[in-house]
């Protein structure tokens, strides 16, 4: 057969590496400015750098911008070359590579300002998730039509992960982003309650699997064989590994939610899946390690092998300790803590940075036909980021570990032996240990500038790169008793389908009975919705981000009853939009902040707001003394009420017309009660919606004078 | 969303059965791929594994 002479594009490659650099260094700045934060709390810098805000920031740019760039850097080459094909459409890859950008850059302008959706990592407002949604679609039919017009029969199983990252994040996605606007940039969740919660962590988790980890074992299905000269160790194994992954995965998102309000059986289905996910995960870590069988010797000279052999340890090391956090009694010593902290690092630190370095290192030399400029610097790399994770790591850990210890603590008296307070204060100390961590990597990351900075100076891009192979003959030649993955690997579509049946099975079976099946939320009578000023206040709660340090959710153990008061029922929550039950306790619970023990005055929260440390010395929690001038914005009740009205919250019809003026009459009562402690303030600030909403929390039920339980 | 439909499942019984029948799924799944992994031919394994290489020559190869 004649064979065909193509190019394949090099440059839309070039792009996203640079984009991947770039970004990788901005989402660790800011990560570590963060955790900096932690430590010395003047570094909230005006609201628009307050640890609230930041957080998201970080936790997005590391994800959907270092990661995200990191994965696309990946599929643009290795797919072209698995396919022998260039790239579908250049036009494609460059409306992809430029709306990824501005994507990322709308989030770096939307977080700071406060423009968010209060779910972890799908924090982005509704017009950015149509962009996203628009840019991800672009790039399935790049995808799409480069393995369509391959001269390559079979799909290598990295191309299959990248189909089922395709695919699994669209769902997620697009399920996640269920919300209804209220203006041009703000909407509430469609989802209210558990069952936001539910949403939000099947989402969350399958964004760590689908976008973390998926498209990254594709990659190393491609480079590591590569780098090492050598191909994977099996590939039954591979194929194992994929249906079973992709299976798995989409059921243990549950997990995230032990203990809490969520039903049992939702938490039950969880912890199974997740304990079995060690199976999967683990045959693809032996099958990446295993692929250097009698090439060890080679990793000792090679540094982008060292960089790969650490990634794929670090995904072993997290993927184990994720079953064994999904069992509930570790969950319940590790939910809130740092623990968690160390463990998402170990797994963006390890997994997804030191494998996007050896990919780069791997990389850009070849596209630039030279050499890389200096091993030596590279390798200084590898040991600072290596000691760099560990030094993160290992503070966390122990942090973790103590701060539940201390929660958890009893005097002989069977009191409390720890105020909140002291278990923060006593934090501080890891924090900083933490900090030189993150320092340590960082560094290592801005050598790799210089160093890729100089390769690419004394290289040159070779932005088309001559190829050669024959075409695929029109017919295919069926044999008799031909082996099932054969045909699927031939068809791409079918594999697609195939894969989103697969992540399908898990994903109705867990989100749909709890949507449909009123026995999942008791309702509790005396739950009624927010006034129009606590709803505004909450709103705040949200803009601030302040769900990212407190939770909302009080666990049935005797250790947070003692601390917080009753346990959180599934009924208290029918009315969030979104849930705020959080997921790490940098701070207090705050599930029942404005009733029993807890209870504090309007001026106490006024000082608090204003000056934290002014009334819980010692206290890391930024000030927001700008809420106390900024005016609260109450040209948006209306629409609010509508909206919220429209997704079941029972607000009686033409209560929009005076919802504003009820919540003068809420704020005036407010700015009373300051004015006896002896503040003054005008009852149309920001500060008074947030302390209606605080004095708010955990009302409703104890108001219930029927026992209320969880079913 | 799911108004219309939910009025006809107001309880749910049995529900410890659902991680059971979820397990049970599961397993039929992994051991079918197994057995269809397992009668696998091995040149088409060996073939499918070098598909990253192209046509270059390895080096140092066990193969």
């Amino acid at each position: 057969m004649q064979v065909e002479k193509f190019y394949y594009d090099n440059k839309v490659v070039k792009n996203f590496a640079y984009a991947t650099i770039l970004w990788g260094g901005v989402g660790m700045l800011v990560g570590l400015w963060a955790a900096l934060q932690l430590v010395f709390p003047q570094l909230n810098i005006t609201q628009y750098g307050s640890f609230g805000r930041l957080r998201p920031l970080h936790t997005n740019a590391v994800i959907f911008a270092f990661v995200g760039n990191g994965i696309f850097m990946g599929v643009y080459y290795s797919l072209q070359r698995l396919c022998k094909a260039r790239m579908f459409s250049d036009k494609l890859s460059n409306i992809h590579f430029w709306g990824w950008q501005l994507i990322i850059v709308a989030a770096a302008i939307t977080l700071p300002i406060g423009l968010t959706q209060g779910a972890e990592y799908a924090e982005l407002i509704w017009p950015i998730d149509v962009a996203i949604t628009i840019i991800w679609v672009i790039f399935g039919w790049n995808m799409f039509g480069t393995i369509i017009k391959r001269r390559e029969r079979h799909l290598y199983v990295a191309i299959w992960f990248y189909i089922a990252t395709f695919v699994t994040v669209a769902v997620l996605h697009i399920v996640r982003s269920g919300q209804l606007p209220y203006s041009w940039l703000q909407s509430y969740s469609w989802y209210s309650g558990v069952q936001d919660a539910l949403v939000q962590w099947w989402y969350g988790h399958n964004a760590v699997a689908f976008f973390l980890t998926t498209p990254y074992l594709g990659l190393m299905y491609y480079f590591l064989p590569k780098a090492a000269n050598r191909p994977v160790y099996s590939y039954r194994l591979s194929i194992i590994h994929f249906w079973s992954l992709i299976f798995l995965y989409i059921w243990a998102g549950p997990h995230h939610l032990l203990y809490t309000s969520l039903p049992n059986w939702a938490q039950s289905l969880g912890v199974v899946f997740s304990v079995m996910l060690i199976f999967p995960s683990w045959g693809g870590m032996i099958n990446g390690l295993l692929t250097l069988r009698g090439a060890w010797d080679r990793v000792r000279d090679d540094v982008i092998l060292k960089f790969m052999v650490v990634a794929v340890t670090a995904y072993g090391m997290a993927t184990f300790e994720g079953p064994m956090l999904s069992l509930k009694s570790v969950s319940a010593i590790a939910h809130y803590t740092d623990w968690i902290v160390a463990h998402v690092h170990v797994g963006a630190l390890g997994w997804n940075g030191m494998l996007t370095f050896g990919v780069l290192y791997w990389l850009i030399p070849r596209i630039f036909k030279t050499d890389l400029y200096s091993k030596k610097l590279a390798s200084y790399h590898f040991w600072l980021a290596t000691l760099g994770i560990l030094f993160y790591a290992i503070p966390m850990y122990w942090a973790g570990i103590q701060q539940s210890l201390m929660w958890k603590e009893f005097t002989e008296a069977g009191q409390l032996k720890y105020t909140f307070l002291e278990t923060v204060t006593y934090m501080k100390p890891f924090y900083a240990m933490r900090s030189i961590g993150g320092t340590m990597y960082l560094a290592g990351v801005f050598i790799m500038f210089y160093n890729i900075y100089k390769t690419v100076k004394q290289g040159k891009l070779v932005a088309n790169e001559e190829a050669e192979a024959a075409p695929l003959p029109k017919v295919v030649e069926k044999h008799k008793g031909e082996h099932w993955h054969r045909v699927i690997e031939r068809r791409p579509i079918q594999l697609m389908i195939l894969s989103l049946v697969v992540i399908l099975i898990g994903g109705v079976i867990e989100l749909i009975p709890t949507f449909m099946i009123k026995s999942n939320v008791p309702t509790i009578s005396s739950v009624k919705p927010y006034t129009p000023l606590e709803l505004q206040g909450r709103d705040i709660y949200v803009r601030e981000g302040c769900y990212t340090c407190h939770s909302q959710m009080i666990r049935p153990f005797r250790s947070e009853t003692e601390r917080y008061g009753e346990y959180s029922k599934a009924g208290e929550f029918v009315y969030d939009k979104p849930f705020l039950w959080g997921s790490k306790r940098t701070g207090p619970d705050l599930a029942r902040e404005g009733t029993g023990n807890l209870k504090k005055s309007d001026g106490w929260h006024f000082r608090h707001f204003r000056e934290p440390s002014s009334m819980s010395e010692g206290s890391i929690m930024p000030a927001y003394p700008f809420m106390l001038t900024q005016e609260l914005d109450t040209s948006t009740t209306k629409a609010k009420i509508n909206a919220m009205r429209s997704l079941g919250v029972p607000y009686e019809k033409g209560y929009e017309k005076f919802a504003n003026q009820e919540l003068m009459t809420q704020a005036n009562s407010i700015r009373i009660n300051l004015k006896i402690e002896g503040i003054e303030v005008p009852a149309n600030r920001e500060v008074i919606a947030l302390i209606a909403y605080m004095q708010r929390l955990g009302k409703d039920i104890s108001n219930n004078k029927t026992p209320t339980t969880n079913k | 969303m799911f108004k219309f439909i939910k009025q006809y499942a107001e309880t749910i019984s049995n529900v410890n059965i659902y991680p059971i029948i979820s397990l049970v799924i599961f397993l039929v799944f992994f051991i079918v791929l197994l057995v269809l992994v397992k009668k696998m031919k091995k040149e088409r394994v060996q073939e499918l594994s070098n598909l990253p290489f192209g046509n270059e020559e390895l080096t140092n190869s066990n193969l």
